[in-house]
């Protein structure tokens, strides 16, 4: 039994460039899965070999187990929001939303019907007779959704939807498109750039990197074990480590740090010692105090210390060896210059693939 | 992939081919024939192919053998197109003149003869033993020929084949090539005179100002060429409106002069081309960063050297493309010399007409035309290379 | 000052731009001979003249005729060139951009002159068809720039939408990229229009006496024997205009209420 949607190492190349490299990716009926990535590490290329506006150079594409990737896309049975929104600018709100209903032969009253309902769902009735620019983005987005809602495709495909909003409605947005997903039990997939909006969202994300999937996961595990150095920093803000290996035991690796200093820290398999390595230690797992505390303690000083609202950054060094951190903008008064002891859980401090 | 690719390929080929097939046809074609009867010159050789070929050995002295004068009888009895053989008769006697009576007289008697091999020339007409005339058929036999370029250069053969100086009362081609190029030069200079500061000022305006700057600029666009035409006819006669004007504030005692002459001509043709002008500067001036001139200004440069420094510079482009395009236009105009200019304000395109419609001399006014058509696909090329834009302003 | 200065230099450019354009309009209703101010009294001699007269009222005739089937003609093969050109699928896109724009380049008379000669051999001189077809030539690239334009301005996601929306191709082309390009094609069809309506050089050269246009009478009407007709001409040449913009303007804004109609 194939999954519902499969890609099987699918690759497409422009000219000489290739953009996606033998992709696998499986995703499940219901699932809600975010393809995250700079611009141009080939997620919306994916997406768009998806809906079938371009073809693979390689591979296949399955939907529900039958092969996809030779059909047009107007035989694929998916609701595409585009980043702009693409809503046709010569017809009305309701005139845009029957579209896809008129082109399924769907007779003229069930038409009028299933219009009326969808634009309620959305609450927006009352301008179903303007055109798409007398709306504001806001609206506009909410149309775009509705029109590749309403004729209950088996997928949902979102190329960057809430790029073109500012930051109150785009979090409003993020909140009404996941209860729908809820509610009708949809399969989405999802193109953002803006991890936060992915790790809100989505049931799992697929981080991409220069046409490749660097991981993929829920978002939990993608933010707590990134795998590799790329997700580490793509995905929120981390200390990156490069540290030697003193010795190995029982799954707990000693690091010396430079300038004296030593860690514990999990090691996964496939580390010995004597070999070098990068570790992610996420600057809110570090606790900053006057007295060690747990197996980790580093003695360190003060350099920098920002006031974010409602955190601070703490800039930490000994000597060349440095450590951002995050605490309670309450947990103390942290002076510039004074020495501080920073703690870490070992669990916390993970290694990355090279 | 590849067959999507070639699809949409031969799909946009499908759409484009009428078009191509179409200018190729309507537009390519006829400018190649202009080109071509610049150059051809077989009205002659097309009517005598025998004498043509028997006349080449003929060394010019005294009078070809007896086999060339029996060849020419021959073509002469079998020709039976009257208009290609009016045709050649024209243009033999074009060379030396004489020729159309002589040969009114030479075919009638070929055609007459029982046996047009026992016919002498010499008997039907003794000017077949002036060698002047069998020199002008030799020369016309080659199927191309030069003469029409250099005599629109004002050139022409010599006896002995040398290209030598037309005499100057025969042709003035030149001086109307040279004057076409003052009349086109001097309305760009009007036009960039006039429509760089005006430019200038309607993007410096806003609202309504601005609006009625542009209108003024674009309903002229709008208004057939004609119509304008006729309006200056009724403006600048010695009764219209602009000497009645200068009369009545006394300005003036005795109409100005300012209709059938250069002036005219400037005057009418700088108000058809100046939207030429002021189209492209305005839209090259809109383009400036507004920023740009207050960050000149608090660097220290006063509005005179800020202009100076930034915002002419920057609107060049515009001048230079708007000068090119006005240029290019202005030398092929004919309808406004034509209607307001005088017989000495007649630029190239009035004298091709001439030359096409007046005295059907194709040779000649495709080889003027030649030379039009090369000037301003030159000005045409450098304009696209320096032109910002894509497009050429509609007229 | 330097104020003053400006304004002085604009209202004497505007002045000078549109004077002569309403200067010949009053004079389409002067009771006198003389195409001249002043008017010594207002009558509709001229412009009964206009249509009654047996020359003008033919070439009036012509150039209706000529006139719709020039346009025509540039629009249709205009309208598939551009879209043919669209996506940037073509080799050497350039070179025919710039093959298409030509006829806008090349002087009227050279073109005339090749025409005339071209026609002839065609037996297509001082016939309809030729004078058509010579207009067309010099309309299709007012309709390529127009069309061009109108299709650069449609947002190719909209037409992936409707793709992925379930539409075919040939139905995302009739319910979309068609009614968006129609303002443009109209525009390039009134474009196309006023062109050949105006055009008298190549007129001169390839049509005979039957196809005689109304540009072309009045070219020599102001040559040979001007009279206040010419500007009763002008008059209805620029009211034709206007109303070609109207009918433009009122085209565009059905296409947009039946484009609407037909979706609802």
């Amino acid at each position: 039994m194939r999954p519902f949607i499969q890609f099987e190492s699918v690759s497409k190349a422009f000219g000489s460039v290739t953009v996606v490299n033998a992709l696998d990716l499986a995703i499940e009926k219901g699932e809600f899965v975010s393809l995250l990535g700079p611009s141009g590490s080939g997620k919306t290329t994916i997406l768009m070999m998806l809906a079938g506006f371009e073809r693979p150079t390689q591979g296949a594409i399955y939907l529900d187990g039958k092969r996809i990737d030779h059909l047009p896309p107007y035989r694929r049975q998916m609701g595409v929001v585009f980043q702009n929104y693409a809503l046709f600018p010569h017809m009305t709100v309701a005139e845009n939303v029957a579209f896809p209903l008129e082109m399924q032969r769907v007779p003229r009253a069930e038409i009028a019907r299933r219009v009326e309902r969808a634009l309620d769902m959305v609450k927006l009735k009352p301008l179903k007779d303007r055109r798409p620019s007398q709306l504001s983005g806001g609206q506009q987005q909410r149309i775009a959704l509705t029109r590749a809602l309403v004729f209950e495709p088996s997928v949902i495909l979102m190329d960057e939807p809430l790029g073109a909003l500012d930051k109150q409605l785009r979090e409003h947005m993020q909140l009404e498109i996941r209860e729908l997903h809820k509610r009708l039990g949809l399969t989405i997939v999802f193109v953002t750039h803006d991890q936060s909006e992915a790790l809100t969202m989505s049931d799992r994300i697929a981080v991409f990197n220069a046409g490749r999937i660097e991981q993929i996961d829920n978002p939990q595990v993608i933010y707590d074990t990134p795998r590799t150095r790329f997700v580490a920093e793509f995905i929120g803000e981390t200390n990156l480590i490069e540290a030697k290996i003193a010795s190995v035991d029982n799954q707990v690796a000693r690091l010396s740090l430079g300038a004296g200093l030593s860690a514990r820290a999990h090691a996964a398999g496939g580390l010995s010692a004597g070999q070098t390595a990068s570790f992610s230690l996420r600057p809110e797992r570090i606790r900053l105090g006057m007295a060690p505390e747990g197996s980790n303690a580093l003695d360190m000083t003060i350099t920098d210390c920002i006031y974010h609202g409602d955190h601070m950054r703490v800039q930490l060094a000994r000597d060349d060896f440095s450590l951002v951190a995050r605490c309670e903008r309450l947990a103390g008064h942290w002076t510039v210059g004074a020495p501080v002891v920073a703690s870490f859980d070992p669990r916390d401090c993970t290694v990355l693939a090279q | 992939m590849k067959s999507g690719v070639l699809r949409d390929r031969s799909g946009a080929l499908l759409l484009v081919l009428p078009v191509i097939v179409f200018l190729a046809v309507f537009f390519l074609w006829p400018l190649w024939t202009m080109v071509t009867a610049a150059f051809v010159d077989d009205a002659v050789s097309k009517v005598l192919p025998r004498t043509a070929s028997s006349i080449v050995s003929w060394d010019g002295q005294g009078v070809p053998s007896q086999a060339t004068r029996k060849a020419l009888v021959q073509d002469l009895s079998a020709a039976s197109e009257e208009q290609a053989l009016g045709e050649a008769v024209r243009r033999l006697n074009s060379a030396a003149s004489g020729f159309r009576t002589l040969l009114g007289r030479t075919i009638p008697a070929v055609k007459a003869a029982p046996d047009p091999a026992q016919v002498d020339l010499a008997a039907v007409d003794p000017r077949w033993n002036d060698t002047r005339f069998w020199v002008a058929l030799k020369e016309a036999m080659p199927p191309y020929t030069d003469r029409n370029i250099l005599a629109a250069l004002d050139l022409k053969r010599d006896a002995s084949g040398i290209i030598v100086a037309e005499a100057a009362d025969v042709s003035a081609h030149r001086l109307i090539m040279l004057r076409t190029l003052m009349v086109a030069a001097m309305v760009t200079v009007a036009c960039a005179v006039i429509g760089f500061p005006y430019a200038m000022l309607a993007a410096s305006l806003t609202g309504w100002k601005r609006s009625v700057l542009l209108l003024a600029v674009v309903l002229p666009l709008w208004t057939s060429l004609l119509v304008r035409t006729a309006a200056w006819f009724i403006l600048l006669q010695n009764e219209g409106l602009i000497n009645r004007a200068l009369q009545a504030i006394g300005l003036i005692d005795s109409p100005l002069p300012l209709i059938f002459n250069r002036l005219g001509v400037v005057i009418a043709m700088t108000h058809v081309l100046l939207p030429f002008m002021v189209l492209p500067i305005y839209s090259v001036i809109l383009g400036i960063p507004r920023n740009l001139m207050s960050a000149a200004q608090s660097m220290g440069a006063g509005p005179i050297r800020a202009f100076w420094r930034v915002l002419l510079p920057l609107s060049l482009p515009g001048l230079l493309s708007g000068s090119l395009l006005v240029f290019m236009v202005a030398i092929g105009y004919y309808i406004t010399p034509a209607l307001l200019g005088g017989a000495n304000d007649q630029m190239i395109s009035s004298v091709i007409a001439f030359y096409a419609t007046g005295t059907a001399n194709w040779g000649l006014a495709g080889a003027l035309g030649l030379i039009l058509l090369v000037v301003t696909t030159v000005l045409y090329a450098i304009y696209g290379r320096f032109s910002t834009s894509q497009q050429v302003p509609g007229a | 000052m330097f104020r003053a200065l400006q304004a002085t230099f604009g209202i004497a450019v505007v002045v000078f731009l549109l004077m002569p354009i309403f200067a010949i309009l009053p004079l389409a209703f002067t009771s006198s001979v003389f195409l001249n101010y002043p008017i010594p009294a207002y009558s509709m001699r001229w412009m009964h003249e206009l249509t009654t007269a047996e020359v003008w009222r033919t070439s009036i005739l012509n150039s209706l005729i000529i006139g719709s089937g020039a346009t025509v003609l540039a629009t249709v093969l205009g309208t598939l060139a551009s879209l043919g050109m669209r996506r940037g699928a073509l080799p050497m896109a350039g070179l025919l951009r710039t093959m298409f724009l030509l006829p806008m380049v090349v002087p009227a008379v050279v073109l005339g002159v090749g025409m005339q000669i071209f026609l002839v051999r065609l037996g297509l001189a001082s016939t309809y068809l030729g004078v058509i077809i010579a207009h067309a030539v010099l309309c299709i690239p007012f309709v390529i720039v127009s069309v061009s334009a109108a299709l650069q301005g449609i947002d190719p996601t909209i037409e992936r939408a409707a793709s992925s929306l379930g539409a075919r191709p040939v139905t995302v082309f009739r319910r979309v990229t068609l009614p968006l390009a129609i303002p443009g094609v109209v525009s390039g069809a009134i474009f196309a229009f006023a062109t050949s309506l105006d055009e008298v050089v190549l007129t001169l050269f390839v049509a005979g006496p039957n196809q005689r246009t109304l540009a072309r009478q009045m070219f020599s009407s102001i040559r040979e024997n001007i009279s206040p007709t010419v500007a009763a001409a002008a008059l209805l040449l620029i009211v034709g205009t206007l109303c070609l913009g109207g009918l433009g303007a009122l085209l565009r804004w059905r296409q947009g209420r039946k484009t609407a109609a037909a979706a609802a």
